[in-house]
């Protein structure tokens, strides 16, 4: 599973994760994972401006997303010289929330 | 400390060792205290260096700007204002040897301006381009005493990683000064103006600034948030703490904030992008 910003996005690519309005992060999916990317699907998002999707596979060939465990994981090593901080703890919650969110599996 | 600090800055700005400024810098700053000279004028003068121009319409068209393409170099100049076009080709040499130095600095600079460029503008700061530019720069710091101390340094901040002692804190230990600090020597050695140096001086230390204190505010959230996403780490693995006084500077609060979060981890997908693309070409080219 990988992320990738939309220009990238090819048709017989699968959604890994709902797709979100980039401007209504908290609005209803307008794609659902599962589904297998068309020409005109690909035109109907642009014309959404859409700025990321997350695919199947690994395209890019770069390190893909990794599971919601290894990375709320990663987000607790992160910040662990901080967990004195009210400020720092705040800012850890809304990334929390947003991997959670945007997780997906 | 005090003199092994004046030691250490002496050594840092001998000119000798320091990367030689493009001559092209002292003639447009010429044109720019002639108040007649035209915006025009200058863009001729850049774009005969075209080594330099392509430096400057790279990094205006890198995602810290977000514009959508900058195709000449007037163009960048309408766009991102003379100061900053001027510091850009300040530091085009030094982000040069910064792609090759520290590992990931590169990617956490560009990240940083990114996410400068959105808080700016979510809060409807004025001079967003001078509070990006001041975020992509704002660890310049770490390139010139990585360019000074060689291996030396890389070391230092390796032996630390385990633990995650900020770099600041080492370079203070063992410099008497740290990156910040640097990083506005420099700025200030270059003449670039305080909207910029002051930002870079003071992104560990918001409190000590009275002056573009809002900038620098900025600055070091910009910073925080890009440690907080873990996209790159460029000598500090760790997420520092927040300073109480950009917090409230900027007013910001839980949803302000996942806001930014939001539109900056879309964003981090093109820099990511954008960073591979770069390094693509430079290895062509070499
Ligand atoms: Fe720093
Ligand atoms: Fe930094």
């Amino acid at each position: 599973m990988q992320k990738i910003p939309f220009s990238l996005a090819q048709p017989g690519m699968i959604l890994a994760r709902d797709v979100i309005r980039a401007d209504k992060p908290n609005g209803p999916p307008i794609c659902g994972k599962g589904l297998v990317l068309t020409e005109s699907l690909i035109e109907r998002l642009a014309n959404l401006e859409v700025q990321s999707i997350t695919v199947h596979g690994n395209p890019l060939g770069i390190d893909g997303v990794k599971t919601l465990e290894e990375d709320l994981e990663s987000l607790e090593r992160r910040f662990r010289l901080v967990s004195d901080d009210p400020l720092a703890e705040k800012l850890k919650n809304v990334y929390r929330d947003y991997l959670v969110r945007t997780s997906g599996d | 400390m005090e003199d092994f600090r004046n030691d250490f800055r002496n050594f840092i700005l001998d000119t000798r060792t320091l990367p030689t400024l493009p001559g092209i810098v002292s003639k447009l700053n010429s044109l720019v205290e002639n108040s007649k000279s035209s915006l025009q004028e200058m863009a001729r003068l850049v774009s005969s260096d075209q080594v330099i121009s392509a430096r400057i319409l790279r990094l205006a068209n890198s995602p810290s700007y977000g514009f959508y393409r900058v195709s000449t170099i007037s163009n960048a100049m309408i766009l991102l204002g003379v100061d900053v076009v001027k510091s850009l080709i300040l530091s085009s040499s030094i982000f040069e040897i910064m792609e090759n130095s520290i590992l990931g600095l590169w990617e956490h600079s560009l990240g940083a301006g990114v996410a400068a460029n959105i808080i700016a503008k979510r809060l409807k700061l004025q001079e967003c381009e001078e509070i990006s530019t001041a975020a992509l720069l704002h660890d310049i710091g770490k390139v010139i005493i990585r360019l000074k101390l060689e291996e030396e340094y890389e070391m230092l901040l390796r032996n630390n990683e385990e633990k995650g002692t900020a770099s600041d804190l080492i370079e203070r230990q063992n410099f008497g000064t740290d990156h910040a600090e640097v990083g506005g020597w420099l700025a200030q050695n270059w003449n670039l103006p305080e909207k910029l140096s002051v930002p870079i001086r003071f992104h560990h230390n918001v409190d000590e600034t009275e002056i573009h204190q809002v900038k620098a505010s900025v600055v070091h959230m910009a910073d925080v948030l890009i440690r907080a996403s873990g996209f790159s780490r460029g000598g500090d693995t760790c997420v520092p703490r927040i300073q109480p006084t950009a917090w409230n500077r900027l007013g910001l609060n839980d949803s302000i904030l996942s806001e930014i979060v939001e539109e900056l981890e879309d964003k981090l997908v093109d820099v990511k992008n954008f960073s591979m693309e770069i390094h693509a070409t430079d290895d062509r080219q070499t």
